[in-house]
């Protein structure tokens, strides 16, 4: 088994939380995976990274947490979870100001309908040719982990 | 000085000198899994044509296999209170695991020399364990004098130069078998090895010591390749290569038939279209 794969393990090998996000199945995995957490690190403003990067590190373990109690005896492996919780966070940030509105619509849209896609598709059409199945409970507790993490951000904006 | 005096006084210098100097010698601590399982007047039994089916959780229990017949090269096993912490080591590494509900240490004294299926099935009953984990033995000593070692005969020389040359080599093997249908399950070994110079007098002290801290060592060792054995195990039935097993999880979902699941987090190619268009249009947009 994958050291640094998320598995069940994750509870005696606390690193898993963290790395069960960034091993993929094969190199189109990863690529794919990429391409979507590209989009928030090239899209988020300059005075906004540090915060993107501690909505990362943090969201990570508590999404691997989440998922863990429906893995089993399996194991998980991919970034889009972690995508999901950036894009809906970014997309927030992005609402709050005029003129980035449009764009924070637009990647939520976006991710609203690849939520809705993989809800209505049948689970077995998500099942990979090189042996593995997409986990949608990630995307859905990712985009949910999103909308937690934008909170504090809310509070802060209120009390000022 | 008469001549049969002279002859005595070689006699004994030779004598000493025979039983002085330091000779190699070997020490052997031996169990068979074999020879308890399948003691040599007994047929081997054949294997349950049913195959092992494992539901997990698991209770696994734990015990040394006990020495067979013990020649005068053979020395015993293990020192009493020995065998407990030894287990433990083995217990601590597999106590936290997903598939392990119980695991119980079966003092080895509950095993009968060339006991067979019959005494691990007595056994498994008394302790309620599915699994029987059996570990044998054999550990070996070697005492090679160095060149200076006849400096014994001096007695001094005997308690200040340490002229043993101490090797002690010990390699356990852990067997697993499913109790219910004695199917063989996995093995993983657990090796180690020390050495050490002694004095004619600390030698007997050092082989002692020597012989725990290497099973210790082994036991570790042991229980490491263990873990990596059983996830190769998993891996086996998970693609159908082991037929004669089949594992069911808590969910009541056959291992063999899920083939071991992996799910990824992805976003397929249509996805990443659509992914760039969005970062195309926003730095478009940036821009204008």
């Amino acid at each position: 088994m994958d050291p640094l794969a998320l598995t069940s393990e994750a509870l005696r090998e606390p690193w898993r939380l963290w790395t069960g996000h960034l091993v993929h199945f094969g190199w189109e995995h990863t690529l794919a995976n990429t391409f979507a957490l590209l989009v928030p690190a090239l899209l988020v403003p300059c005075e906004d990274r540090r915060r993107l990067c501690t909505v990362a590190l943090l969201a990570a373990p508590l999404l691997s947490l989440l998922l863990l109690p429906g893995l089993g005896q399996d194991q998980y492996r991919g970034a889009s979870g972690l995508a999901c919780v950036l894009w809906t966070w970014l997309g927030h940030r992005l609402l709050a100001t005029e003129d980035s509105a449009p764009l924070g619509r637009l990647m939520l849209g976006g991710l609203l309908l690849k939520l809705a896609g993989e809800t209505m598709v049948n689970g077995s059409l998500l099942v990979r040719a090189e042996g593995w199945q997409t986990l949608p409970a990630a995307h859905l507790w990712g985009a949910c982990l999103g909308l937690i993490s934008t909170i504090p951000a809310r509070f802060h904006a209120r009390r000022a | 000085m008469s001549r049969s005096f002279r002859f005595s006084l070689f006699g004994a210098v030779l004598a000493l000198l025979t039983l002085g100097c330091n000779t190699p010698q070997t020490t052997t601590r031996r169990s068979s899994l074999m020879d308890y399982l399948y003691p040599k007047q007994q047929n081997a039994p054949a294997p349950n044509p049913a195959g092992a089916r494992l539901k997990l959780p698991l209770k696994l229990g734990i015990a040394f296999v006990p020495g067979g017949s013990a020649s005068w090269r053979v020395q015993n096993l293990m020192a009493p209170g020995q065998e407990k912490p030894l287990l433990d080591v083995v217990k601590q590494s597999f106590k936290d695991k997903p598939w392990v509900a119980d695991i119980k240490l079966v003092p080895s004294t509950y095993l009968r020399p060339g006991g067979g299926f019959e005494n691990m099935d007595q056994v498994a009953r008394m302790y309620g364990v599915d699994v029987m984990a059996l570990v044998s033995v054999d550990q070996i000593q070697y005492t090679d004098p160095r060149w200076y070692s006849f400096t014994y005969l001096s007695i001094v020389g005997a308690y200040v130069l340490p002229g043993d040359a101490n090797d002690t080599r010990t390699l356990i093997d852990a067997a697993v078998y499913d109790v219910a249908s004695h199917t063989f399950l996995l093995r993983a070994p657990g090796q180690s090895q020390l050495k050490g110079s002694s004095t004619w007098a600390y030698r007997e002290v050092q082989l002692r010591e020597h012989s725990a801290k290497g099973l210790q060592l082994a036991m570790t060792d042991l229980a490491k390749n263990l873990d990596a054995e059983v996830a190769a195990f998993k891996a086996e039935i998970a693609s159908g290569d082991r037929k004669d097993v089949d594992v069911v999880d808590r969910q009541g979902v056959s291992l063999r038939q899920s083939g071991g699941r992996n799910f990824g987090g992805s976003v397929s190619w249509i996805e990443v279209l659509g992914v760039l268009l969005i970062l195309g249009a926003a730095l478009r947009w940036r821009r204008a």
